[in-house]
């Protein structure tokens, strides 16, 4: 037992010190690095082009590049100022209208995410325990997804103000393209249990109850959280396309639809906007993170 | 002396992917004793693993009987007269080393306490000590297969049924986890054991009968009494009897696949 001793020893001393901060560190700073020069790349076809004249000429052929003019493409120092400065004259500051509308966008994204997860597990678990479901519905919805959304929320609109709830339109827009990759991944993940462990199951005479929470459900975690990082991001993109035909006055997608009609007035505040929405969706998705981590805490660090 | 396994006309046909029909068991009939010790050996694809999970009830057999304890083997399995140990540790990647020990328990409806302690019991037996809150993929094989046999022998049961659990272990490691399968099972009283390994150093060294079976289809060919003196340990390696014992073995390992060869 003295040679074991040592050698798990040593085991552990690489398993308790892995190099883990180093790694997320690199990993933020190559992140970081990669937007600086996107940023630079932005900025320095601005200048290459304004210094042709927006046009460029290889032998014969000439190409057009003013989309990289100041109409098309403003300069990021405009943008970030756009931000500051009201959209309406005497109004607040265009961050605070925007903050607020988004507010909007992330409470219908979050309840589209929730209304979402639930039904596509709930799916999940019905294909997982019946071979006929899964056989019989799941290609109605992958089909459900080729449908475009855009084609589908001006009916969901319609249905709901008809109910007179037209407030629950734009979750249940947002959670069509959220449920999809949680069935889809928690299917694969209930289902992927190794041989051995459901045999470890039946050797107890485990109930299909125990089978479900104690193996099947945990199996499933991380391919779970895999589907609702997409899912997060997925529902605030169905949550702005839901606002486009509700008529209603407030979100992101509807400030979007604003800036876009008067974009020659302000071709910045149209791109702050959709910087505001981009933000929006990688913050829901690192809160998704954050609960990953604290859930699926017994994975190895490097199997990321 | 009652009998507590008895695998009477034994015979297993599996449908292979192919549509064809394989041959895995073909009328076996063995009897195992309250608390022996007895180890199936063959080559590979003669069905060990087959005998070993008709008679944990994981499969069920096309013909004949196996009773345990005078039931059925499914009787046998819902009264948890099981302890499964496989070749790969099949420890549960969520849970840690305890937790994993726990999990038959849990299942079983022990209060929460009693789990504990039992569980901290069992590491202590397999010498895993200090190890409870580590996650399975910080152990080594060794260790991982040593919470795995705690992890069966946790509630107690009748029966352990081993399927290769040192197969992918080291020449050095396998030999000792084979002195520290032997304490355990000294330290139980009247625990059955079945074993299965494709070595014949294994099967002679921890073994009072080792039962050799023959490929395609998986037969009986003989069962060899291993009488080498108890409590066995490094000595026994040296034994003149463990000499005599191992070539016979491997003579009727030898014969068994000529047979095939022939026919
Ligand atoms: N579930 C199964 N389906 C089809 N064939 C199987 C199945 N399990 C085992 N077999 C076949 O039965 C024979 C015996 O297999 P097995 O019991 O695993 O052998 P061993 O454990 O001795 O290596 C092999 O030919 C194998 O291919
Ligand atoms: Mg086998």
């Amino acid at each position: 037992m003295v040679g074991n001793a040592r050698k798990s020893t040593s085991t552990f001393a690489r398993a308790e010190n892995p190099p883990v901060d180093l790694g997320l560190l690199r990993r933020i700073l190559y992140s970081v690095f990669l937007l600086v020069m996107l940023l630079l790349l932005w900025e320095g076809l601005k200048a290459f082009s304004a210094s042709n004249n927006y046009e460029l000429q290889i032998g014969s052929a000439t190409i057009d590049l003013s989309i990289f003019s100041d109409m098309q493409l403003p300069h990021l120092g405009d943008i970030a100022r756009a931000f500051t400065e009201p959209a309406q004259r005497n109004g607040p500051p265009l961050y605070s209208t925007l903050i607020e509308n988004a507010g909007y966008t992330l409470q219908s994204a979050v309840g589209g995410f929730l209304l979402g997860g639930f039904f596509g597990f709930l799916l999940a678990v019905l294909f997982a325990h019946s071979r006929l479901m899964q056989g019989g519905c799941l290609p109605y919805v992958v089909a459900s997804q080729t449908v475009p959304l855009i084609a589908i929320a001006p009916m969901i609109v319609i249905w709901f103000s008809r109910a007179g709830n037209s407030a629950l339109s734009i979750p249940v827009i947002a959670a069509y393209l959220t449920f999809f990759p949680v069935t889809i991944y928690t299917l694969r993940g209930l289902t992927s249990v190794p041989e051995t462990a459901l045999e470890l199951m039946q050797s107890y005479a485990a109930s299909q109850w125990e089978i479900f929470v104690k193996l099947r459900l945990p199996n499933a975690l991380p391919q779970i959280f895999t589907a609702l990082k997409i899912s997060a991001t997925a529902s605030v993109v169905g949550a702005i396309i839901g606002e486009l035909p509700s008529g209603f006055q407030n979100g992101l997608g509807v400030t979007i639809l604003n800036f876009a009609r008067y974009y020659n007035q302000s071709p910045p505040r149209l791109w702050a906007t959709i910087a505001a929405a981009g933000l929006v969706g990688i913050l829901f998705f690192l809160v998704i993170v954050l609960v990953e981590r604290l859930i699926v805490r017994w994975q190895r660090e490097d199997s990321d | 002396m009652s009998a507590v396994i008895s695998i009477q006309n034994v015979t297993k046909m599996f449908r292979g992917s192919d549509g064809l029909l394989v041959h895995a068991l073909d009328n076996i009939n063995l009897n195992v004793e309250e608390g022996e010790f007895v180890s199936l050996i063959g080559p590979s694809g003669c069905g060990k693993s087959t005998l070993l999970r008709t008679i944990a009830d994981l499969i069920q057999p096309t013909s004949g009987k196996i009773t345990v304890n005078n039931k059925t083997a499914a009787q046998a399995r819902k009264d948890r007269e099981y302890g499964f140990v496989f070749q790969s540790s099949t420890l549960y990647d969520w849970r840690t080393v305890i937790k994993n020990v726990e999990l038959p328990l849990e299942i079983m409806k022990w209060p929460k306490n009693k789990r504990d302690a039992r569980a901290r019991e069992m590491l202590g037996l397999v010498e895993l000590s200090g190890f409870e809150d580590k996650y399975p993929w910080q152990l080594s094989g060794g260790m991982q297969q040593r919470v795995s046999i705690a992890r069966a022998l946790a509630f107690e049961p009748n029966i352990l049924l081993m399927d290769e659990p040192f197969g992918a272990l080291d020449e050095m490691t396998r030999e000792r986890m084979n002195n520290e399968l032997l304490r355990i099972w000294t330290a139980i009283p009247r625990m059955t054991v079945v074993f299965v390994t494709h070595s014949i150093a294994e099967a002679v060294y921890l073994s009072d009968h080792v039962v050799v079976l023959s490929p395609r289809p998986g037969r009986l060919a003989t069962i060899i009494d291993i009488n080498l003196p108890r409590p066995r340990g490094p000595e026994t390696r040296d034994h003149e009897d463990y000499f005599r014992l191992t070539s016979q073995v491997r003579h009727a390992l030898r014969s068994g696949v000529r047979d095939e060869v022939l026919e």
